[in-house]
């Protein structure tokens, strides 16, 4: 592989380089206004091909942990590493690694509002390539290939802020996956969604997965755990990890689960069965 | 969505924990008299809200003009925005009201050219001259601020007639004349192009592209603004049983509304910029459109100078 900043010629970096340990976060913690705690000794490991569920009541520190995760905010305290590099303030304005790390890991909103900034869908499926540095013709290939990939090429002209809820879900997924990366992060994607654009969703994260994308999600999804996710984290509303394991196993935790406020006592769980 | 056992009847009984007695009792809502025959009108802060946000959305965000197949729509944003420079230079050296009423009249034809409706065009022409020329231009007509031949008597100071006089009604009739022409130009330019082409060429005409990615978000994000005010409204109006009054209330409602307002924007730009970075972002936007000069944008661009150079020169020959 050419490095595209300085030209060197470096080996393929492999993903069992680390064990096949893509992220991991030892004992981060971090503060909202160094006052309001949202993580609290934090640990975890995420590895190549894996679907991780993050799961917790409002406020416990998912979206926060996303955003951890993606170096847009840095942890107060512990260390995290990213693709085997530590992900800092300071290592994130290297140029090498900060184009390595963005073009590796993509980030979609929660509000997709946020993420649709550009005049026009196209130039917003654009603009993360064209940031990375790809020719403009390049950019268009891709743009016109996810934009079909997703349905929505009679989008492309169109504002972005003028289209629907839905729409603007797969116009904010359009515009990481033409950055084609290796970890696909995702805020509630399914939240505020209609039945028919949530199932579509599953359907693209499920057929994601199938193509060695690394998911994180974090989601109150629990119908639809069984195929979003083959690990779960649960959060507690002190905002600390309290359970890891497979979806079936955490869903048979009931107890679990009326602990941390994820569930009503009379919320029914869905049945997964144990492949 | 995982569904909740026994919600379908879930009838709450008196004294049930939680649920207060009142929220179980019914409220009286309307009375058994039904219509009394009495009706209010809608206050002029509703009308104000819902008016202004719906008129901003209509001005600022249909782009259906910039989409026919007129003249200007052919031309290339950037000779747009340079002609139109050009002329609003000419025009702001013109003294000469029929001169300016020449221009404005072309500005017309040019609307009908690229298929613009001219009464629409006129309308929104109209529609901010008086905002820019109004409070400036009123006073000037009268003689208490331009002295002179009185043509309208409005009343007597010391046994001199007030009023409008000739040389202060020229002046404005100017100023007018001139505003109108200024923004005529300017709406047939931002008519006829889109947004995103606008952004381009004046990106690509040397405006800084911090500046261009700013006002691209601002215009952008106006708009989901507009949405917060209209729902703030709509959530206000919802609750509101008696006729709205103009007191202290209204006036606190409006400014913790505006502080509202701010608050959510500022959350609002901070999670865009999260967004950017997470895209690779580092204070430098690459953008995708590269616009192509055409002979047709020469010509036209050759087209203003010669009408800017022809109306100074005929303002020149018909002197002051």
């Amino acid at each position: 592989m050419t490095c595209p900043v300085t030209g060197h010629v470096h080996a393929d970096l492999e993903h069992t380089g680390h064990g096949g340990m893509l992220l991991e976060c030892a004992g981060i913690s971090y503060s909202y206004l160094e006052r309001y705690p949202a993580l609290i000794d934090v640990t975890l490991q995420v590895r190549h091909g894996e679907r991780l569920a993050l799961l917790g009541a409002n406020g416990c520190g998912k979206s926060t942990l996303l955003k951890v995760l993606d170096g847009l905010i840095f942890p107060t305290s512990g260390t995290y590493t990213a693709f085997g590099e530590p992900v800092t303030e300071e290592t994130l304005e290297d140029e090498q690694m900060v184009r390595g790390f963005r073009s590796r890991i993509g980030f979609v909103f929660q509000n997709s509002d946020a993420q649709v900034f550009s005049p026009s869908v196209r130039e917003e499926v654009a603009f993360g390539p064209l940031q990375l540095g790809l020719d403009r013709a390049g950019v268009r290939t891709r743009t016109d290939d996810v934009l079909a990939m997703l349905g929505i090429t009679d989008l492309a002209d169109r504002a972005p802020f003028q289209l629907s809820g839905g729409q603007k879900k797969k116009v904010a997924i359009a515009t990481v996956l033409s950055m084609n990366p290796e970890i696909l992060l995702f805020d509630e994607p399914t939240a505020t969604l209609d039945p028919r654009t949530q199932l579509w969703l599953t359907e693209l994260i499920e057929q994601l997965s199938v193509v060695g994308k690394t998911i994180v999600l974090a989601t109150h999804d629990l119908d639809s755990l069984g195929r979003l996710a083959d690990r779960c984290l649960v959060f507690s509303e002190d905002h600390r990890i309290v359970a890891d394991g497979p979806p079936p196993d955490i869903l048979a935790q009931r107890d679990l689960l009326l602990q941390v406020n994820l569930i009503h006592e009379r919320t029914a769980l869905p049945q997964i069965n144990r492949h | 969505m995982t569904s909740v056992r026994g919600e379908s009847a879930p009838t709450p009984q008196p004294g049930q924990a939680g649920t207060p007695q009142w929220l179980l009792q019914p409220e009286l809502a309307m009375c058994p008299c039904r219509c009394i025959g009495k009706r209010t009108k809608a206050s002029y802060l509703d009308k104000t809200i819902s008016g202004g946000a719906g008129l901003l959305r209509r001005v600022m965000f249909s782009d259906d003009m910039a989409g026919r197949p007129g003249l200007l729509q052919r031309i290339d944003p950037r000779a747009k925005i340079l002609s139109m420079l050009v002329v609003l230079i000419g025009a702001a050296l013109l003294h000469n009201i029929p001169v300016l009423l020449a221009l404005y009249a072309a500005t017309l034809v040019l609307a009908a050219a690229s298929r613009i409706p001219v009464g629409f065009f006129i309308k929104r022409v109209w529609l901010f001259v008086p905002i820019f020329t109004g409070i400036v231009v009123l006073p000037a007509t009268l003689s208490i601020v331009t002295p002179g031949h009185v043509v309208l008597v409005l009343w007597y100071w010391h046994g001199q007639p007030q009023g409008f006089t000739t040389q202060g009604l020229t002046t404005a009739g100017l100023i007018v004349s001139r505003v109108a022409v200024s923004i005529s130009l300017v709406v047939l330019v931002t008519i006829t192009t889109t947004w995103t082409r606008l952004l381009s060429a004046l990106r690509v005409l040397g405006v800084p592209r911090m500046f261009i990615l700013i006002i691209g978000m601002a215009y952008r994000y106006i708009f989901h603004l507009l949405s917060s005010v209209d729902d703030m409204y709509f959530a206000r109006k919802a609750r509101t049983l008696d006729k709205s009054k103009h007191d202290a209330d209204a006036r606190r409602f409006v400014s913790a509304s505006a502080g509202v307002l701010i608050g959510k924007s500022h959350q609002l730009s901070e999670e865009v910029h999260q967004a950017m970075t997470a895209r690779g972002y580092r204070g430098d936007a690459i953008i995708l459109d590269q616009l192509r000069w055409h002979a047709t944008d020469a010509a036209f661009l050759l087209a203003a100078i010669a009408t800017a150079v022809m109306a100074v020169g005929g303002d020149r020959v018909l002197g002051r």
